[in-house]
């Protein structure tokens, strides 16, 4: 690769053609910001006949939506080679805010010991976690110059599992489900060996089978399991989740009902509608022409990720793409596919749409770091 | 970074990634563009509730016009329980503005006959200015509406209550009976009597308001669409109000009457619980009066019957004040069958109408062998030489008991000719009355004997049918049973020359602003033929029967102008094992060309001579116009 700049003296001068500001990725910057911008419209819609102040949650996420920018622009400012040094302190204080988090610093909400409560802010610390898992995996696998043997898988493995256990003491499976997705992409891409990938997936396969067959899974997980199995058996609580998120999208047809228009919207047929439903929103009032556009804007950004995967310096830029790429594509398969009814319904937020701080900052600082490693592609 | 090696891992990774998107596009597509119909109408399902308001049902009018069921409207305020559970405030609010102690306002929406989803009407005639301020602060009243309601009201009480019947609200099962059909839970329907076979005409269409609702229940207003309800159709019937009152006024006091006398046997005063009486033209088959003794009054089912009022219907003790006796009782005719034995006698050449018999007061069967040989006449007395009219004038039961035993000893067909006779003139089976629940009696004959001695050993001793049984027949005894009804229509059947008519109480259907909607024509279901010859015979015996001294009637009829109204008519006294006799009397007039048929029933009255007859000339003085006069009991005769 030529370089013509002086190394340690960067200079911001036109003609320098490696310049990190000259090559930032402007389509994906483009299609998070278009996700965004309609993300914070849908959650007003989804939102505005919730409580008495209808601009409530239009204003609150857009305020993250621009907080989100402002970390974004950090985690692609600061070169991420300098996050891959500092990855050891990065996992510490990701597994202490996760440890924290189930002391009574932390707070129950739904069932789930997963957040601090500052002022009128919730914040989710396995959100920022996943950031730092992906840092962390990128840093350990570059400082094995993606030569994982055994030994170095299962230190990976044990490097992830701390996290993941503590995550499902909150308990939250969603979450957990992001992190295995993270680390098996991540480790796919760092080098792992054919057939450690193989045990693995053969180790997931066992898990899964021993967690239905030994009962671990709680009674609100069994329903919502019947309700993706038989969803027609009962209308009751996750069935009419599914039933109502369900009709909300078919009712949009081709064109859709028209903003604030979808009468399952409107009306408040869905429950969580502008959280982890929110997609049903853009489904009922934008029809096929609108949720077929966000999945393209999504695919676009998923593109353009694998894009700098490909394109990145080293392996560490490599494997953190692909750590970002992995947390996307699991959380909208996930998120969609359930409002769709082919995946069983989670608490998993859809990136850039789905009000709530945490889970927005989060996505937009991963999206910094694929900036990060796309601009440097050349330095 | 491009080792081929990882070039390969991204590649797989892009194939997941092309993979999990196109299975999120093709759902999609499949969940919009394929499956989108069911969905829209789920989502319709889930939003649009339909409210429906109840139409004033129609009104029914007697044969001139005069209301018999007309509707009240006023203003009420209805209470849903179930939406003022959690909203104590609203009741003392409402108690306030409703001015009412709130005790009693709670005591009224506790109404036990109402669920805790349906309205209860907790106020009625409320003021205008009350009802405008609740639709104007509706929000401070949830689960509180004033509503236009229209209710039944019966401007005459009881009367004519088992013809018009009454109002309720449908149950399960008149659900079921109706699938596809515009009934809905909550709906009123008719129960019984015209109200009931004319249901569809009456109740009108409700009106419909569709609303918009949200998922916690909140109405989204304005509505989506509505209608208004459409009042239903009147009815108008052939019952002539003054008839019908003179006929439940002289059945009433004829009971009260036999109530007063003794039986003669056994010295004890007559119970005369119960009786009927039907009063239909033979011209046309239309009904003038259809009364039962002991009625109700169909106002107490208006809103829900009462508990305790609806037990007292249900008592036995009160002899059954819904059962309509009219159709539904069945009662041996007694003599007054000896019409048909009559006709079964003539028609078959085994008597001519001056063909004689000695009636020695009692009838031997010949060859008789068994426990009963003998029968005799009631009160035993001897008439001597009889021929058929004089038989019928003073009711030779040996001259029958004769004729009975002589057809069955005579064998082949001849052998069911009163059988035959009697369910020509439509005994055995319904008239077909526009009225529900009519009983079809009985015309026993060797097969029905056959069958009720496999069923009921006890009763009935011996399963073949024997000449004792013929002779028994012959007099309206036995297991013989018809309705009021019947008899009367089988009686306008000979009055009117042989026409078997559908008998009617419904004349037509008429829309609320008057004009006629369907008009019920008479109806003939059978003719029977009738040699001029053998009708005046007979016509000759019944007039006489009334007219002549000896005749069993002619002691209710004294002083009745029969020059200017001729009456020709039959006594019967039907012995009912256990019970006292029950009084039947059945006549027609004017007897040359007649224009009613009156029949009157009296269970464990006594004599029909002595007190049915006099019931149905203080009716039939009514028709010929002159003052009815008190039930005067007449001399004890069949």
């Amino acid at each position: 690769m030529a370089t013509t700049s002086a190394a340690g003296g960067a200079s911001f001068s036109r003609r320098d053609g490696t310049a990190p500001w000259r090559h930032v990725d402007v389509t994906l910057l483009a299609g998070v910001a278009a996700i965004a911008a309609l993300g914070v419209l849908m959650v007003y819609s989804a939102s505005r006949n919730l409580g008495t102040d209808e601009g409530y949650f239009l204003r609150r996420q857009a305020v993250f939506c621009l907080i989100g920018l402002g970390v974004m622009a950090l985690a692609a400012t600061v070169d991420y080679r300098v996050a891959r040094d500092f990855a050891p302190v990065i996992y510490v204080a990701s597994v202490a805010g996760l440890v924290l988090v189930l002391s009574p610093l932390g707070s129950n909400r739904r069932g789930a010991q997963a957040w601090f409560q500052l002022g009128g802010f919730q914040l989710q610390p396995s959100e920022p976690a996943k950031i730092g898992l992906i840092i962390c995996i990128a840093a350990y696998a570059s400082h094995h110059r993606g030569d994982l043997n055994g030994r170095r898988m299962i230190g990976a493995l044990a490097l992830a599992a701390v996290p993941m256990l503590l995550i499902e003491l909150q308990p939250d499976l969603g979450t957990m489900l992001v992190f295995a997705a993270i680390l098996l992409a991540t480790l796919l891409v760092a080098g792992a060996r054919p057939r450690h990938m193989a045990l693995l997936g053969l180790a997931g396969a066992v898990a899964v089978v021993a967690v239905f067959q030994l009962g671990l899974l709680k009674d609100y997980q069994k329903d919502r399991l019947g309700a993706f199995l038989n969803p027609t058996e009962n209308t009751q609580k996750s069935s009419y989740n599914l039933n109502q998120s369900k009709i909300a999208i078919a009712n949009g047809s081709l064109t859709g009902r028209g903003l604030f228009k979808g009468t399952q919207t409107k009306l408040s047929y869905v429950p969580e509608q502008h959280t982890d439903f929110i997609f049903t929103v853009v489904g009922e009032e934008l029809g096929l022409a609108g949720s077929g556009l966000l999945l393209a804007l999504f695919a676009l950004v998923v593109w353009r990720t694998w894009r700098a995967a490909a394109l990145a310096k080293d392996l560490c830029g490599t494997v953190i793409c692909i750590g970002v790429l992995a947390m996307l594509v699991f959380q909208i398969f996930e998120n969609v596919g359930m409002t769709m009814g082919i995946m069983p319904i989670t608490g998993i937020p859809l990136p850039f749409m789905s009000y709530g701080g945490s889970a927005t900052i989060a996505a937009f600082a991963a999206v910094g770091l694929v900036l990060n490693v796309h601009m440097r592609r050349f330095s | 970074m491009s080792s081929d090696n990882t070039r390969l891992r991204l590649s797989i990774v892009g194939v997941v990634v092309v993979s999990l998107f196109a299975a999120l596009f093709a759902r999609l597509w499949y969940l919009q563009v394929m499956d989108t119909g069911t969905f829209q109408a789920l989502a319709t399902q889930n939003r649009v509730r339909t409210v429906y308001e109840a139409p004033p049902r129609g009104r029914i009018f007697d044969r001139q016009g005069r209301p018999l069921v007309e509707n009240r409207g006023y203003q009420a305020v209805t209470v849903t329980r179930f939406d003022i559970k959690d909203t104590p405030e609203v009741v003392t609010r409402l108690a306030a503005l409703l001015g009412l102690p709130r005790p009693e306002l709670e005591k009224r929406i506790a109404d036990p006959r109402y669920s805790p989803y349906k309205p209860v009407p907790v106020a009625e005639d409320v003021a205008e200015d009350v009802v405008a301020y609740l639709r104007e602060h509706s929000a401070d009243f949830p689960g509180v509406e004033a509503t236009a309601v229209a209710e039944r009201t019966y401007p005459h009480g009881s009367l004519a209550a088992h013809v018009l019947g009454y109002v309720g609200e449908i149950n399960n099962e008149e659900l079921d009976a109706r699938k596809g059909g515009d009934y809905r839970p909550g709906d009123d329907i008719g129960k019984s009597g015209v109200e009931r076979t004319f249901d569809l005409d009456l109740r009108g269409k409700p009106g419909t308001t569709r609303l918009e609702v949200d998922a916690s229940g909140r109405v989204l207003l304005p509505a989506l669409s509505s209608s208004p309800p459409v009042q239903g159709d009147d009815v108008q019937l052939t019952i002539d109000l003054d008839v019908q009152a003179l006929a439940e006024d002289s059945l009433a006091k004829g009971l009260e009457a036999a109530r007063a006398s003794h039986d003669r046997n056994t010295g004890k005063a007559f119970v005369a619980p119960a009786g009927s009486v039907v009063v239909l033209d033979p011209r046309d088959g239309s009904l003038l009066a259809l009364a039962s003794n002991p009625s109700y009054n169909p106002a107490d089912f208006v809103n829900g019957i009462r508990p305790d009022v609806f037990a007292g219907l249900q008592d036995p003790a009160n002899h059954c004040p819904l059962c309509n006796r009219a159709i539904q009782g069945q009662y041996a005719p007694g003599s007054t069958f000896k019409l048909f034995t009559a006709v079964a006698a003539l028609r078959t050449g085994l008597i001519a109408p001056n063909t004689t018999f000695v009636d020695e007061g009692s009838y031997r069967i010949r060859n008789c062998r068994g426990e009963k040989c003998v029968y005799r006449n009631a009160g035993g007395r001897s008439y001597g030489r009889v021929n058929l009219p004089q038989a019928l004038t003073v009711s030779s039961d040996a001259f029958f008991y004769n004729i009975g035993a002589n057809l069955w000893f005579g064998g082949g067909p001849n052998r069911n000719a009163i059988q035959g006779a009697a369910r020509d003139f439509g005994l055995g089976t319904r008239s077909g009355l526009d009225l529900g629940g009519e009983m079809r009696g009985r015309v026993p004959d060797p097969e029905s004997r056959k069958k009720a001695h496999e069923d009921f050993p006890d009763k009935f001793p011996y399963g073949d049918w024997r000449a004792g049984d013929n002779v028994n027949l012959a007099i309206g005894q036995g297991d013989t049973a018809v309705t009021p009804l019947q008899l009367a229509n089988a009686y306008a059947a000979f009055a009117n020359g042989g026409s078997v008519l559908k008998p009617r109480v419904a004349a037509r259907v008429l829309r609320p602003d008057g004009r006629p909607e369907r008009e019920m024509a008479p109806e003939s279901t059978s003719k029977v033929v009738l040699d001029p010859g053998h009708r005046s015979a007979i016509l000759q015996g019944l007039r006489s029967s009334i007219a002549r001294p000896e005749g069993t009637g002619a002691g209710a009829f004294a002083g009745f102008p029969l020059d200017s109204f001729p009456v020709a008519g039959k006594t019967g006294t039907a012995q009912v094992v256990g019970t006292q006799d029950t009084a039947v009397f059945v006549a027609f007039a004017p007897a040359d060309a007649p224009q009613y048929v009156v029949a009157v029933v009296m269970e464990e009255s006594g004599f029909g001579g002595a007190v049915a007859a006099p019931v149905a000339r203080r009716i039939l003085d009514g028709l010929a116009g002159h003052p009815p006069a008190p039930v005067q009991l007449a001399a004890g005769v069949d």
